[in-house]
Formats: C-alpha cells, sequence, structure tokens
C-alpha cells in the first residue's frame, strides 16, 4: 500500500531526450521505477536507457499502456505536453518544469481537473516511495537511499530540495518515509499540501506527516483547516520558514514564486498561529520540529514512527 | 512579478482600447511647462515609481497652469517616493470627475481561477473597499472563457451602476478582459476609473503585473517591465547578479538581495533551505548582509560571481555556505567557486570566519577543497540550525562577545 504510485506503476516520460530527463529516467531506472516508454516530438524510434521513445504520446500509450507521466519538457511546452498526457488518458501527471507560465499553469490544471486527473507540480522535484522502491522524478537524484529509508512518516513539502534534506534527518533520527511529495514551488500547482492529507490518513502505513512550508499562499492555512475539521486525524508535524521576509516590505518573492507575502496575506507567523490552533506541532526552527518528533515517538510506545 | 511604471501601463491600455488622459512623460519642469500648454489647461502631475499610494505620499499634484506645473515638477524631481527617487513625472490633463469606480482583472492563484472584480465606488485601496459590505462585484472566470458585454454589465449593475455609463462600462470591462488574457497579466487594475459628467470614461490610473514567467512571448512588454524588490531600485550589486546571469543563462541560478547592515555573508540553497538557515542565523542572533541563493546545478564560474558579489559589500566580514543535501548541485564545484572567490578577494580563514554546510554530490571532493582553504566544514551530522549557530559562534570567537558594529574596529 502506497499514495499516488507503487511498484507497478507504469510511467511514460515526456521530454526523455533532454539533458535532464536522460538522467533522471536512468536514475528512476536503477531505483526500481518503471519506466515503460518515453516520448519526444520527432524522435520516434530511439532509445534512452532502453526505453522506447515515441513521437506522440498516444502511440506509447496504445504501445506500453503507461498510467503516470514524468514531464519534463521546456516551459513553453509544458502546457501542449500536460493535455497531449491528459488527453491520451494518463491518470497522475508529475510537472517538474520551473517558471511555466501562469496562464499556461491555470489552463493546464482546468483541463486536469475536467479529466480528473491528478497533477503533482508544476516545479516539482518529484515524489517516492521508499518501501516500493519507486519514484517519480529527480528526488534523491542517484542515491535515494541516502535520503530515504522506508519508515512510517509521511513528508509534504513546498521546496525540493527540502524533501530530500527532511528525508536524511529523519533517516538520521531512526524514522523512516512512508511517502515523499515535492508539491512544486509554485503558487498555481495540482495537489496543493492539503489535498494530501485524505491519501495519509486512509494510508495504513503512514503514522503521521511532516510539512514544509513557506511563505505566501493559503496552503498552510488550508491544512490548518483540515486539521480543525477532522478530516486528517494522524499528527502533523509542521516546519514553516522565511518569518523574517515578514520584517521586510512585503511584495517580494523568495526563493520560490509563490513564497511571497501580498496584501498582508501568507505571513509565516501567521500559518504557524492557525497550525497550531489546529493541533499541529509547528515550528520555524528545524531543531524543534525534531525535538517534538522524539516526543511522539517516546510517549507512543505502542504506535510510533518506525525506529532502526 | 514584473511591474510597470503608469505612462508605459496606461500606453498599452490605451492601445487595447481603455480611455486614458493625454499625458506624457518628462523629465524637466521646462518639459513639464511646454506639456502643460500642449494639453490646454489643468494638469495632473504624477510622479512616476513603482508603488502605490503616491497620493498620500504627496506624489500627484494638480496645476492649473504651466507655471504651476513646472513648480509641482521641480518639487516631485528628485524626490523618493516609498523607497524610489523620481527620475521622472507624467503630466496629463486633469479630468472632471463625476463618479469614481474601481475595476480589476486578477489571476487568483488561491482559488485557480481569473476574477473581474468591480466597484461603483473607487479611488480609495482595494483593501478599504473589500472591507465594505457589498464593496466588490466578482465574476470568476474559466481559462478560454471571454467576458460577454452582457455579464459586465450584469456585474456592474449589481454594483448600483445605472444610465449611460452602464453599457459603456460593460465594453470597457470586455476590452480589459481581452487585454488582461493578451498580456499574460497577473493583474490590470484601473482605479480609479473615472466617468465623467457626460457619462465617459477614462482610467485614471492603471496599475500592470505581469508574470515573468510569460515575458519571453511579449519582447515588448520586457523591455518595460522593472525587476527589483518591492522597496526600492536595483543596487549595483543585484544589477551585478543580473549580468551574471544574462552571461550564463542555462546554467544554474544566482539570485541576491541586498540587507542593510549585517555582517555575515549568506550564499545558500535552495529556495525552501534558505529561508530555514537566514531565520536560523536571525535566531542564533547572527545579522545576515544579504539574502543569496546558489542552485540548480551551477558552473564554477557562476559560483565564484556570486560568491565575489556576496564578499564585496561593505561590513561582510564572514561567509555562511549551506544547502540542504544537493539533488544535482555538485558540492566540489560550489566549493571551488567558492574558494576561487575568497582568494581573489584575500579573505581567508582564520581571519575571515568561512563556515560551509555542504552534502550531497560529489560530497568528498567539496570538503577536501574546502579544508583545504581553512573553511570550516559541515556535513550531514550538522542540522541545517547547527550549521547557523556555528557560523555565529564563530563570529563570536573572531570578533568578540561585544558584537559591534562592523563598521567599529
Amino acid at each position: 500500500m502506497a499514495i499516488l504510485l507503487d511498484r507497478n506503476t507504469r510511467v511514460l516520460v515526456q521530454g526523455i531526450t533532454g539533458r535532464e530527463a536522460r538522467m533522471v529516467t536512468a536514475h528512476m531506472l536503477a531505483y526500481g521505477t518503471k519506466v515503460v516508454c518515453g516520448v519526444t516530438p520527432g524522435r520516434g524510434g530511439e532509445e534512452v536507457a532502453g526505453v522506447p521513445v515515441y513521437d506522440t504520446v498516444a502511440e506509447a500509450v496504445a504501445a506500453h499502456q503507461p498510467t503516470a507521466a514524468l514531464v519534463s519538457v521546456p516551459p513553453a511546452a509544458t502546457l501542449d505536453a500536460a493535455l497531449e498526457a491528459i488527453e491520451a488518458g494518463l491518470r497522475l501527471l508529475l510537472i517538474a518544469t520551473e517558471r511555466v507560465p501562469k496562464h499556461d499553469a491555470l489552463c493546464l490544471l482546468y483541463a486536469a481537473h475536467a479529466a480528473r486527473v491528478r497533477v503533482i507540480g508544476p516545479n516539482s522535484v518529484g515524489l517516492i516511495n521508499p518501501s516500493q522502491r519507486v519514484k517519480l522524478g529527480a528526488i534523491g537524484g542517484d542515491r535515494p537511499e541516502r535520503a530515504f529509508t522506508p519508515g512510517r512518516v509521511g513528508i509534504i513539502s513546498r521546496s525540493g530540495g527540502m524533501t530530500a534534506e527532511l528525508g536524511l534527518m529523519l533517516r538520521q533520527r531512526g524514522f523512516g518515509v512512508s511517502t515523499a511529495v515535492s508539491v512544486g514551488g509554485d503558487a498555481l500547482i495540482g495537489t496543493p499540501p492539503a489535498d494530501l492529507l485524505p491519501l495519509f490518513e486512509a494510508d495504513p502505513e503512514t503514522d503521521a506527516v511532516v510539512l514544509f512550508g513557506e511563505p505566501g499562499t493559503r496552503f498552510e492555512e488550508d491544512v490548518a483547516e483540515a486539521l480543525a475539521d477532522g478530516r486528517f486525524s494522524k499528527p502533523l508535524f509542521a516546519l514553516v520558514a522565511g518569518r523574517f521576509t515578514e520584517s521586510l516590505p512585503e511584495g517580494t518573492a523568495f526563493g520560490h514564486a509563490a513564497a511571497i507575502i501580498r496584501g498582508g496575506s501568507g505571513r509565516p507567523s501567521a500559518k504557524l498561529t492557525a497550525l497550531r490552533q489546529a493541533g499541529a506541532w509547528a515550528t520555524s526552527d528545524l531543531d524543534e520540529l525534531f525535538r517534538f518528533l522524539d516526543t511522539l515517538a517516546s510517549s507512543r510506545a505502542d504506535r510510533k514512527p518506525e525506529q532502526h | 512579478m514584473a511591474r510597470l511604471l503608469e505612462h508605459d501601463a496606461k500606453a498599452i491600455l490605451a492601445a487595447r482600447g481603455i480611455p486614458v488622459p493625454r499625458g506624457e512623460a518628462v523629465s524637466s519642469p521646462e518639459e513639464a511647462r511646454r506639456a502643460t500648454v500642449a494639453r490646454g489647461g489643468a494638469v495632473v502631475v504624477k510622479a512616476l515609481v513603482p508603488v502605490g499610494k503616491r497620493g498620500k505620499a504627496g506624489a500627484v499634484r494638480r496645476a492649473s497652469d504651466p507655471e504651476a506645473a513646472a513648480e509641482a515638477t521641480a518639487v516631485l524631481l528628485g524626490r523618493q517616493v516609498g523607497g524610489f527617487p523620481v527620475e521622472r513625472v507624467l503630466v496629463e490633463e486633469a479630468v472632471p470627475v463625476a463618479q469614481e469606480h474601481y475595476l480589476a482583472i486578477v489571476l487568483d492563484a488561491d482559488d485557480r481561477t481569473m476574477r473581474v472584480l468591480a466597484s461603483r465606488e473607487g479611488g480609495i485601496e482595494v483593501e478599504e473597499l473589500a472591507r465594505r459590505e457589498g464593496g466588490i462585484a466578482s465574476l470568476e472566470l474559466a481559462p478560454g472563457e471571454v467576458v460577454m458585454p452582457y455579464q459586465a454589465r450584469q456585474l456592474w449593475r449589481s454594483t448600483g451602476v445605472r444610465g449611460p455609463a452602464l453599457p459603456r462600462l460593460g465594453q470597457l470591462t470586455v476590452a480589459l478582459f481581452q487585454a488582461f488574457t493578451e498580456l499574460e497579466a497577473e493583474l490590470l487594475e484601473v482605479n480609479p476609473l473615472a466617468e465623467t459628467a457626460t457619462g465617459e470614461l477614462v482610467a485614471l490610473d492603471a496599475a500592470v503585473v505581469l508574470d515573468d514567467a510569460a515575458l519571453y512571448r511579449h519582447p515588448a512588454l520586457a523591455a518595460l517591465a522593472l525587476n527589483s524588490p518591492a522597496w526600492r531600485p536595483p543596487t549595483p550589486l543585484e544589477r551585478e547578479v543580473d549580468a551574471i546571469n544574462a552571461a550564463e543563462p542555462y546554467r544554474g541560478s544566482a539570485r541576491y538581495l541586498e540587507l542593510e547592515g549585517g555582517d555575515i555573508g549568506f550564499l545558500c540553497g535552495g529556495g525552501g533551505a534558505s529561508l530555514l538557515l537566514f531565520d536560523a542565523l536571525l535566531r542564533a542572533g547572527g545579522r545576515p548582509a544579504n539574502y543569496a541563493e546558489i542552485g540548480g546545478n551551477p558552473t564554477e564560474t557562476k559560483v565564484a560571481a556570486l560568491a565575489r558579489v556576496v564578499l564585496a559589500k561593505p561590513g561582510v566580514r564572514g561567509l555562511f555556505v549551506a544547502h540542504n543535501l544537493t539533488n544535482n548541485t555538485q558540492v566540489d564545484v560550489l566549493a571551488r567557486g567558492v574558494v576561487q572567490a575568497l582568494r581573489e578577494a584575500d579573505r581567508l580563514p582564520p581571519d575571515f570566519p568561512v563556515v560551509a554546510r555542504e552534502t550531497g554530490v560529489n560530497e568528498a571532493e567539496g570538503r577536501a577543497i574546502f579544508e583545504a582553504a581553512g573553511v570550516r566544514w559541515l556535513g550531514e551530522e550538522a542540522t541545517l540550525s547547527q550549521a547557523a549557530r556555528i557560523m555565529v559562534q564563530a563570529m563570536r570567537e573572531r570578533y568578540g562577545e561585544s558584537d559591534g558594529d562592523p563598521a567599529r574596529p
């Protein structure tokens, strides 16, 4: 049991002949992901790391029946690629591309929603399920084991880099990861953190979730609402970075396009307050996050996150 | 979040059928005098700076004749408004206003939709409007949809507007929405949208925010778009980093934001870890002098160039280099770039404290390069918070507990 993907998920890579996609395809295969086909218009008939390349998604789908696509194409081609995958019947798209124009992102999210296709990203480094040894995207690079060991903590992160860092820090402290998801650094993303909570709630392999939040958007407030409503009942540990941005004039983005305080909303301090009031263990200090986790693990020896 | 100055915003809207006052941008009192003569009546002189609330800041002045316009211009030029020096002013005809409305189109990322916002009352801040009962009427639009005139009329009618202005507001709203999708804007705001005694409409002010990720499709707009922090123009060091990125656009990304004061040079990444690290330095009592990020597997040249900029800010007397566990950024390449910049600037440990928490791709080589230069290297055993504390401690050890102003000896 895993969320979003498992070892049998058949994966298509769009833009597979690109420099980045070639490397990511090789790393995914080495980890255990079933990458069954790739698409680059005009390059049909080639192979990348032994994976056959097609000109169109429709042809690749007819030959290999993939259900998930990694979209690794330039920003200007992202909308087109995503619509092609949606029309061909893919059920899950992970969009790695950064700097997708906002109007294009809006358009593709609408289309995905109408077709009931799940989108992770844009601007996501990927998602990984260590117990199934399967990953979609660059997450973990060529050494996913270093950061992600099988276990019972879910990770939801607005930062790709922090997804791996949190996995590594959890591993050092004897915890492992059930599924880790980099939701993407943009404001317009297919699956904001709160949308993942029902999946982790239903997952018998997840005992707790760690959330990495940033300034900007309503994502953390929506998570707090889900907690307050009882839609998520497992322990939630939230790390919200970027408090210092509150002491600067608003309207400037830090790090990710979405990390921006505007019109008085998106402040990390307000997010922390909302999360705490809803019952989350919330902090802006990484070390305090781990103290929380240790506290929980020792107080709940009967049902604690897996320790090594 | 690329912004435009008012005269550029108005020119773009005027070209798409939105009526704006006749006016021109000038940079001297003499030009303002001539522009006023050309308008042939009273004018409004407005400071051209990319900030809101200019009226409250005294940056919008009425002038009844050419002499008064020249005087108003002389007062405004060289003044700072919202952190920006006034280099030009907009001189435009004064429009006799019967009623001020509010109209905006926004890309609402929270609700993943486009929205037309209209209010019968304008000329005040949108935040203030939103607080009023029934203050703003809203129409949601999906991608690919267009606003039909009847929908726009219904929207305006719901705000209480009637009479000859109603169909005109409908048409203007249709035109503004077309402009919004054509420009791939994040925000188009006309506030106030003036209605004259005869029911004519004129956009008295216009705010245009463009999506910088879409500017490649709009080269003419890209040339006008302002790229700076929200509170001041870019500094020379910030411009240097723009040039560094322009020189090598496809390999890695460098960002640099200069901050006031501080003594720790901050050279971190990625997007999330940098936020965490900056918070952690402050919590430990450190004083970062800038916010900088490097990532996306940059070249040694790019790393060295950004490190040079970080070290160049006066008052910097230590360097903090840290990332999350890297997925693709190579630690050895980072180390070479940083050490090269330190050597060139002749700012090496132990005189100049440098702490690097760098772990991930090619870590062993990277560590060796850092340590050979005397840099305190930290691996995965140190959390990002611990690394920040070690950096602050290194500053205290070198410069003493008094921890005074870096300007002092």
